[in-house]
């Protein structure tokens, strides 16, 4: 009986979208960082290769935390 | 001016007094983390929170739809039921923040409604499903959800970063909690400043000033963005003085993840209209962040109070709403009831804050 009262596809599509969004913007921009460091670190010991791959990953990264963060915005301004 | 004209002036303002209350006590929920992290000076922090609190009232209407006519049947509704409503959730929270109880705004603004409605129309007059469906269970769901959301990204993030320099790592997630800490403050508009939305556009179309499908007046959406941006930013000013009694200790990483949390469960709540209570979510983010770390680094306690707060707040405020209806129909259906309960709560106010201010500060009731 309480399925049916509860809306279950919202309150679903709720515990889904926070887990993505939470989790998944928080992990991206601890790749941010970890780039940032990586990326530092690989300068100081000149090896161009690998600093231009972690500074890559930190700015995909960074990518995908800003997209989600204005897709979230949008998808919300929309409805 | 007709009685329930009188009568919907009150509703209105005593409904912002609510709102601006709930930013007053929010605040330092809002702020807490980022200003423990120094990611922000206090100062920063508090007015950062206030702008964004007001952006976010702007962004959905979703909780206010649901507040207005998910939780109680307007057909049956007056201005009065309203008004006995807020009194109900007034009246819990300041009794919980003069005892020093852990008390949830939202929860006590709906129950007080759904309290009022019942006494003057019966059961009727509730929307059951609405209640259930909208309100109780998510209000369960969400903390528990952003808890988890907690653990498991500050678990990521330690695994990501564990092994770097922890000088960059705090300096970054510092600079991230300036985002996060943004985000959760508009979080925190989009879900609070909608209820009391809701309340007020319930009392006009009560009242018949807005048509049952109407959306929400727009000078509505300001008043009450208005209000809690306002109190966010005064009651940031008092917890700026009580600092350092109240705020949790955590690193940087930890602040952002349980930011994060709290505004990811919140938005994609207020998406689907679903009142919460918003303290309730980022304490639970707070908890996870903690928790993911050290177990024994949460103050279980809260976790505690948390489910008290779900066991009272709602049938406490409910029956105060309803008592306050009976004595406003003991003069009718005019306005001398309303006005004269709002004389009395304005000499109880003094008098309760007049006596409050010789003793120490509790802690404040949550939104």
């Amino acid at each position: 009986m309480v399925a049916t009262v509860v809306e279950t596809k919202d309150l679903v599509e709720t515990v889904v979208a926070s887990l993505i969004a939470g989790i998944g913007v928080t992990a991206a921009f601890s790749l941010v960082i970890f780039g940032v460091a990586r990326s530092a670190d690989m300068v100081r010991d000149e090896r161009p290769l690998l600093a231009t791959a972690a500074g890559a990953l930190a700015v995909l990264a960074g990518l995908f935390v800003i997209a989600a963060i204005v897709f979230g915005i949008v998808v919300m301004t929309t409805k | 001016m007709s009685a329930n004209d009188i009568v919907l002036v009150i509703v209105v303002g005593t409904a912002l007094v609510f709102d601006f209350t709930n930013g007053f006590h929010d605040t330092a929920n809002v702020v807490a983390t980022s200003i423990s992290t120094h990611a922000m000076p206090p100062r920063i922090a508090v007015a950062y929170a206030a702008v964004f609190n007001f952006a976010g009232a702007f962004i959905s209407l979703a909780v206010a739809a649901t507040v207005a006519k998910d939780v109680v049947n307007g057909d049956v509704i007056t201005p009065t039921v309203v008004f006995a409503g807020l009194v109900g959730a007034i009246a819990w929270n300041l009794a919980t923040w003069y005892l020093g109880l852990p008390s949830s705004s939202s929860h006590a603004l709906i129950g007080g409604v759904v309290g009022a409605a019942f006494a003057a129309a019966g059961a009727d007059a509730v929307l059951s499903d609405g209640v259930l469906g909208k309100v109780l269970i998510p209000a369960i769901v969400a903390p528990v959800v952003a808890f988890v959301v907690g653990v498991v990204a500050i678990n990521i993030v330690y695994g990501v970063v564990g092994r770097e320099r922890p000088g960059p790592v705090n300096r970054g997630f510092r600079l991230g909690q300036v985002v996060s800490g943004g985000m959760l403050a508009l979080a925190h508009g989009t879900n609070d400043a909608q209820k009391t939305m809701g309340v007020i556009t319930l009392a006009l179309i009560a009242n018949g000033s807005i048509s049952e499908n109407a959306d929400v007046p727009f000078w509505v959406v300001i008043s009450a963005a208005s209000a809690i941006s306002l109190g966010t930013y005064f009651g940031g000013w008092r917890i700026i003085r009580t600092m350092g009694t109240r705020i949790i200790k955590m690193d940087a990483a930890q602040g952002f993840s349980a930011q994060g949390a709290g505004a990811a469960v919140i938005l994609s709540s207020t998406h689907f209209g679903f009142p919460l209570s918003t303290t309730q979510v980022i304490s639970g983010g707070v908890m996870g962040a903690g928790a993911g770390k050290r177990v024994s680094a949460v103050r279980w306690g809260v976790a505690g109070n948390i489910v008290v707060a779900w066991l009272l707040t709602l049938p406490a405020a409910a029956a105060i709403g309803a008592a306050t209806y009976g004595f406003s129909s003991l003069f009718g259906d005019g306005a001398v009831g309303p006005v004269l309960i709002s004389l009395l709560g304005i000499v109880a106010l003094a008098l309760i804050f007049t006596r409050r201010v010789k003793e120490p500060e509790p802690l404040p009731a949550s939104g």
